[in-house]
């Protein structure tokens, strides 16, 4: 048996189809000189013709469908990349928010005032927590 | 001790700072990432890839045909609506690759710039608490806060959403491809098939040699066949449209992959906007022919 491409069955099923409807038309236009049977014999030559152009569509669908696996998991990899990359930037909120914290330490140390430190110390605490146990809620909230 | 720990503090604040000049200046170099008209087209092409309306149709149309063709054909219709059926997982992934694509990069392009900035609220509400401070230079530490975040998070989404862009693309062109043959080829190819059959169902009932000469019901059958013709060419003019909103995507992304050094730029966002700006009219166009 001859192995058809997705492109042949497409282009075998146009050629059928096209056939099925050139039957139809010649039904129509000779219809005088056709018996009752004559007609349903034709008919159902039509139908089946029609009915096998469909099947060759089906046919080339799924042979695309075949080929095409191996770029839509390549694309499903770049999705999986994507999504790391969301995550990513989700955890380096963190840093940035250890980043804030330490500022904010380091300018109530600089003020000269050591009564603002603690706020500082206790800022610096809760950002440092916050990247070793990412899941846990915060204590002061 | 207590020098010891306010010379470490200082030296500590002084890092700080440099760290955020740093950043300023590679903020000054990198400007501000535009990602809008991306996470636009991102988004605009998520909806279009998830529309499965032409995808039901096909494996539909089948029982559509049921009505046109004699009793003695169903059971072939039945195995070839089963082999469609089969198909479905198959046509639905390529469909959700695509989406799920278009989803993670409108994520990547817009997704974290609320929860920075509520942290960064957050930071605001703590600086506060800091009696010595001017409300001068708590404003200043907010402003430079608010520009590290931004800037540092800008520039490493920005280089991801290249990396993105520059690996999916050809695995997006191809299954844009082959969804776009599937559906702007073969499935308009069948619809045709299905029209003939329409044609010859109505043919039959007024043309057969022998029928009765019913003008009433010859004018009714008349309008019938116009309906169901209309029907059929309605559903291959979405179908082609369909296939038109598929293309505008992969014209979209393949221009996002040709400049894809220059994503983040303004300019960039402007000269892709008219892309956008296709890919919606071709929706909304598919939209309003599936309805």
């Amino acid at each position: 048996m001859v192995k058809l491409t997705a492109e042949e069955a497409f282009e075998l099923g146009n050629r059928i189809r096209d056939a099925a409807v050139a039957l139809h038309r010649w039904r129509i236009e000779n219809r005088d000189r056709l018996s009752r049977s004559q007609w349903e014999e034709l008919d159902n030559r039509e139908v089946t013709l029609l009915n096998f152009a469909s099947s060759n569509f089906t046919n080339g669908i799924g042979m695309r469908l075949d080929s095409s696996q191996i770029s839509a998991s390549r694309l499903e990899g770049s999705v999986k990349h994507a999504a790391s990359a969301i995550e990513h930037i989700q955890s380096f909120k963190q840093v940035l928010d250890l980043a804030s914290a330490l500022a904010l330490f380091a300018g109530a140390v600089a003020s000269g005032n050591v009564a603002e430190i603690p706020a500082g110390i206790v800022a610096l605490e809760d950002a440092l927590s916050a990247i070793d146990h990412p899941n846990r809620p915060q204590d002061d909230e | 001790m207590a020098k010891m720990m306010t010379a470490l503090a200082i030296r500590a604040y002084r890092y700080a700072l440099s760290g955020v000049a740093i950043v300023l200046l590679v903020s000054i170099f990198a400007g501000c990432a535009s990602f809008r008209e991306i996470t636009a087209f991102a988004s605009l092409s998520s909806s279009a890839a998830a529309n499965n309306a032409v995808v039901k149709d096909y494996i539909g149309s089948i029982d559509r045909r049921k009505q046109y063709e004699p009793e003695k054909f169903h059971r072939e219709l039945d195995a070839q609506k089963a082999r469609r059926e089969a198909q479905r997982a198959s046509l639905d992934m390529l469909q959700q690759s695509v989406t799920a694509y278009m989803q993670a990069l409108a994520g990547l392009t817009s997704g974290n710039a609320r929860s920075n900035d509520e942290s960064l609220e957050e930071f605001s509400e703590r600086l506060n608490q800091v009696a010595l401070l001017s409300d001068t230079e708590k404003d200043a530490a907010y402003a430079l806060s608010t520009l590290l975040s931004r800037t540092v998070t800008s520039v490493y989404r920005e280089h991801e959403v290249k990396k993105l862009i520059r690996d999916a693309n050809q695995p997006l062109q191809e299954v844009l491809a082959a969804t776009g043959r599937i559906t702007g080829m073969d499935i308009v190819a069948d619809l045709r098939g299905e029209r003939a059959l329409v044609e010859r169902y109505y043919d039959n009932f007024m043309l057969a040699p022998g029928n009765p000469d019913e003008p009433v019901a010859m004018a009714l059958a008349r309008e019938a066949r116009v309906r169901a013709l209309d029907r059929v060419d309605s559903k291959i003019q979405a179908t082609q449209s369909y296939q038109i909103v598929l293309g505008k995507v992969a014209r979209g992304h393949q221009y996002l992959y040709e400049h894809v050094d220059r994503i983040g730029d303004h300019e960039l966002d402007r000269h892709f906007q008219p892309y956008v700006d296709e890919l919606e009219a071709a929706y909304r166009e598919f939209v309003e022919v599936a309805m």
